[in-house]
């Protein structure tokens, strides 16, 4: 505010209301569900806020009828529904917002917390670019947008978000963390570690740019030097994060590190199958005997239970990993870690692991 | 299920703080349901001989809330070192890290909010414990809306959480109370601060609340631009509870000057912050290593305290009432009822760390028994040093004897009693008795030992410290030992019938000798 001043930033709104008077939403007619349905969605942000909330309900009935797991777009709805005051009305959407986000798988708790964010980030990128209408000198609206398109598996667009934040924060060691991220996810990975090279060099102490830069270094077939920055994030880690810290040492292979940490998890997400499911496999691993885990069949990461169990064969097991993630995973329960390392992301705990065992 | 982190001082911030805070507790406390849950206050650097805020009001929290509340008392020791740095008295990053470093471990959930605030579930009977707890792993805020003062300070009743939560229900409606006032993300909400849920890990992993903002203002939008990054998102809970603050606005808290407030800068703080994490605190925030007092209302209270030590120390009186006089031509008595005086005496030094140690010099060898007696009853831990200087023969389990320059260095309280060192403690008081030749030498001692202790109090705090030290005179009104005493110690003028009076040294002691000098200089220069 203080560079902005005062009668700038009182004015800069009404700069904004003029340009959107003559609102435009991009792919409004769009045939791509996904396309068209965040159009509406932006379109339907527009109308609540103009006030015509009876129009932005159906612009979000729309959007969800179009894309079901629009959590953003359920929220949305039951903020109208909310203020126009059917009430019980709105109970349902925002039910199912918080339902839809939480079943979102995220990314692995010792990498950076940009992997862990969920759903399409719509109103997020909305927002934020509508706070560049106003904020000129500040790099955190375009951190924000290259965040939320690094969640939607857009990298290149968040690079160009990240170097937009670095021209105004130059060699922002967190900057330039994101920016290897950004590179990495890009396969551009010699660049990456330059990235969180020149990150680290700043702060040295932070976890999870040690793992971005670990990543990196894996997917150059530098094991040797990613395993070096994985033992210094084990190092760093505090204690309290058992999760990250089971992951670390999954990716290590280190078996033995991993059990405690995999218990200390279990205890505080006795929900997340994970935990239960890498504390079979170090087990396993140790050739220590382990207790049946109780998993109702079903959805994934059952069949990889019913494999520990001796209740599923190899084929079952790969027949229903249904998405490339999941035939990754049965592979390397099935510890076939050649075929897990020739077709793995980097980024994977499984494509550590399978390195490193394969490395001993 | 969750910790309420809230934070303040024993002092006057806003209009009518007492009132707000009050009926803020116990509406926090009314909506709470899991017996984990908590509000911890950290009460930020009240002076010493103060109580803590919370305890100040005691008398019109709920049972409940009091149940509930846990006080972190911040002491001005522990503030100093960041005294320097800022215009404020109390600083909101510190006190939030130093609750949540201390928080239930089993609590999902840490709620930051302030001490004027009344959340209402807008299901009836449903609980901010049962709320939290259905809710997924997120970051959530939810709108303020604001109490005309005039609403709040004139129908709700303190002690009646629940009648002022449906109060509002019907106000709200009635009122159009109800206005979301939006704002740019990551701030989601107008006044943000007083609503935030976040988990508890999360709070851990980011490293709390930044603590170099100290000028105030923005703490609030920082944890929320650090949040919405590190979770992507900035969750709504408003489908489940309303927020109300009571407007205080009637008259301006210390921390707002209008358009020449200072504050934290807002491009520097939310505009330019680029990670979720501060690693510069990773290792300290919430100061880890530093000895926080916990205070409780509901047990171990002061007041349980404070009767605890009397009763050990004095006996009912068997009298309606005793006599004493400030009549002239009894100033330089020097009996004193000790009975009488100690109840006052006590009273000075209770707000004090029970680790204290106080040095404790005077005439009476019966005072310093049964000081030491109820200062053990008062559950203090720390000793009452008795300088072998002053040669009385008292034994307690508290009393430490030893040499009086040694003890200087390890006092952290000092004590200087007045009277008459033959007058036992059923003789009369202030009827014209005269000193004795063992009264005047014994007094002779304790006053050189003021004196000693008074003009070198700077150069011999115990190590580290910065904060000068008080100091409490016994018998030092309306007779000879009153100019004695302020002309070292910065004392207010108190009623004669406590005798006690109390403060800190002078930066330059005013006796009376340098009085006449600066005086007769004076003369001479006109």
């Amino acid at each position: 505010m203080a560079k902005q001043g005062f009668l700038k930033s009182a004015l800069a709104g009404v700069g904004f209301l003029r340009k959107a008077s003559a609102p435009d939403f991009p792919g409004i007619d769009d045939p791509d569900p996904e396309r068209q349905g965040q159009a509406l969605f932006r379109r339907g942000r527009y109308r609540m806020r103009a006030g015509e909330v009876e129009d932005a309900v159906k612009d979000f009935d729309r959007a969800i009828e179009l894309l079901p797991d629009y959590a953003e777009a359920h929220v949305s709805r039951a903020e109208c529904l909310d203020m126009l005051g059917r009430v019980e009305a709105a109970q349902p959407d925002y039910v199912a917002a918080r339902r839809l986000w939480a079943a979102t798988r995220t990314g692995a708790p010792d990498r950076s917390y940009i992997w862990r964010q969920q759903g399409r980030l719509t109103f997020e990128v909305e927002s934020y670019e509508l706070a560049l209408e106003r904020i000129k000198t500040g790099s955190y609206p375009h951190s924000a947008v290259g965040n939320a398109l690094m969640a939607r598996g857009r990298p290149a667009e968040a690079l160009k978000a990240y170097e937009r934040a670095l021209k105004i924060k130059d060699k922002d060691p967190a900057l330039l963390a994101l920016k290897g991220e950004a590179l990495s996810a890009m396969g551009r990975h010699r660049s990456a570690v330059d990235a969180f090279s020149a990150s680290l060099k700043a702060v040295p102490r932070a976890p999870e740019v040690l793992s971005g830069r670990a990543i990196a270094y894996a997917a150059l077939g530098r094991i040797d030097k990613a395993n070096v920055d994985w033992r210094r994030q084990l190092a760093v880690l505090p204690e309290h994060q058992s999760a990250a810290r089971a992951c670390v040492a999954l990716r290590l292979g280190a078996w033995a590190e991993a059990l405690p940490e995999l218990d200390r998890a279990i205890e505080k997400a006795p929900d997340d199958p994970y935990w239960r499911l890498y504390r079979l496999t170090a087990l396993k691993r140790l050739d220590r005997p382990a207790e049946a885990v109780d998993v109702p069949p079903g959805d994934w990461p059952a069949p990889l239970f019913a494999l520990h169990a001796g209740k599923a064969t190899p084929e079952t097991v790969l027949a229903a990993a249904t998405t490339e993630g999941r035939r990754i995973e049965a592979l390397f329960q099935l510890e076939r870690f050649k075929d897990v390392v020739e077709t793995a992301p980097p980024h994977m705990i499984e494509y550590a692991a399978a390195r490193n065992a394969l490395g001993r | 299920m969750f910790s309420v982190i809230i934070y303040g001082r024993n002092d006057q911030h806003g209009y009518n703080l007492h009132k707000r805070a009050a009926i803020s507790f116990n509406a926090l406390a009314e909506v709470m349901s899991d017996p984990d849950d908590e509000i911890l206050f950290v009460d930020y650097n009240t002076p010493d001989d103060h109580p803590t805020f919370p305890e100040a009001i005691a008398d019109t929290l709920t049972d409940k809330a009091k149940q509930h509340m846990r006080i972190l008392r911040v002491r001005p020791e522990q503030h100093v070192h960041l005294k320097s740095k800022t215009h404020l008295v109390a600083l909101e990053s510190q006190s939030r890290n130093v609750a949540l470093r201390r928080s239930n471990p089993k609590n999902r959930w840490i709620l930051y909010t302030n001490t004027d605030m009344l959340l209402v579930p807008r299901t009836e009977g449903e609980s901010l414990s049962d709320i939290l707890g259905a809710l997924p792993d997120g970051f959530y805020q939810i709108p303020r809306f604001e109490i005309p003062e005039m609403l709040w300070e004139a129908a709700f009743d303190r002690k009646d959480p629940a009648g002022n939560l449906a109060k509002l229900r019907d106000w709200s409606v009635r009122f159009h109370l109800n206005q979301v006032v939006h704002n740019f993300m990551p701030m989601k909400y107008d006044a943000l601060g007083d609503f935030q849920a976040v988990l508890r890990e999360d709070m851990f992993a980011i490293h709390g609340f930044d603590e170099s903002m100290i000028l105030g203002w923005h703490c609030d939008s920082n944890l929320a631009a650090r949040l919405a990054l590190y979770r992507g998102r900035v969750d709504t809970l408003m489908d489940k509870a309303f927020g109300y603050h009571c407007d205080h606005t009637r008259v301006a808290a210390a921390n707002n000057k209008g358009r020449k407030t200072t504050m934290n800068s807002h491009d520097k703080y939310i505009w330019n912050v680029s990670s979720p994490y501060i690693p510069e605190q990773a290792e300290t925030w919430g100061w880890p290593d530093a000895t926080i007092e916990e205070v409780r209302l509901d047990r171990d209270t002061s007041y349980e305290r404070y009767i605890a030590g009397l009763s050990q120390a004095i006996e009912p009186a068997t009298v309606p009432f005793t006599n004493t006089s400030v009549e002239w031509h009894l100033f330089d008595d020097l009996t004193y009822d000790l009975r009488h005086t100690l109840p006052f005496v006590c009273d000075q030094v209770l707000t004090y760390p029970k680790s204290t140690a106080i040095l404790v010099a005077g005439c009476r060898a019966d005072f310093i028994q049964r000081f030491a007696t109820a200062w053990r009853g008062m559950g203090f831990t720390g000793p009452v040093l008795v300088p072998q200087e002053v040669g009385l023969a008292v034994d307690d389990p508290a009393i430490r004897r030893g040499r009086f320059a040694d003890q200087l260095k390890r006092a952290d309280l000092f004590m200087f009693e007045f009277g008459l060192a033959t007058q036992k403690i059923d003789d009369p008081v202030r009827v014209g008795r005269e000193e004795s030749l063992a009264d005047r030498r014994q007094l002779k001692a304790v006053e050189r030992l003021f004196r000693r202790a008074a003009s070198t109090e700077g150069e011999t705090r115990p190590k580290g410290r910065q904060t000068p030290r008080r100091f409490i005179g016994i018998n030092v009104i309306y007779n000879k030992y009153w100019p004695i005493f302020t002309d070292y110690v910065g004392a207010n003028i108190n009623p004669f019938c406590a005798q006690v009076l109390a403060g800190i040294p002078l930066a330059e002691p005013v006796t009376m000798k340098e009085k006449v000098i600066l005086k007769f200089k004076k003369k001479k220069a006109s």
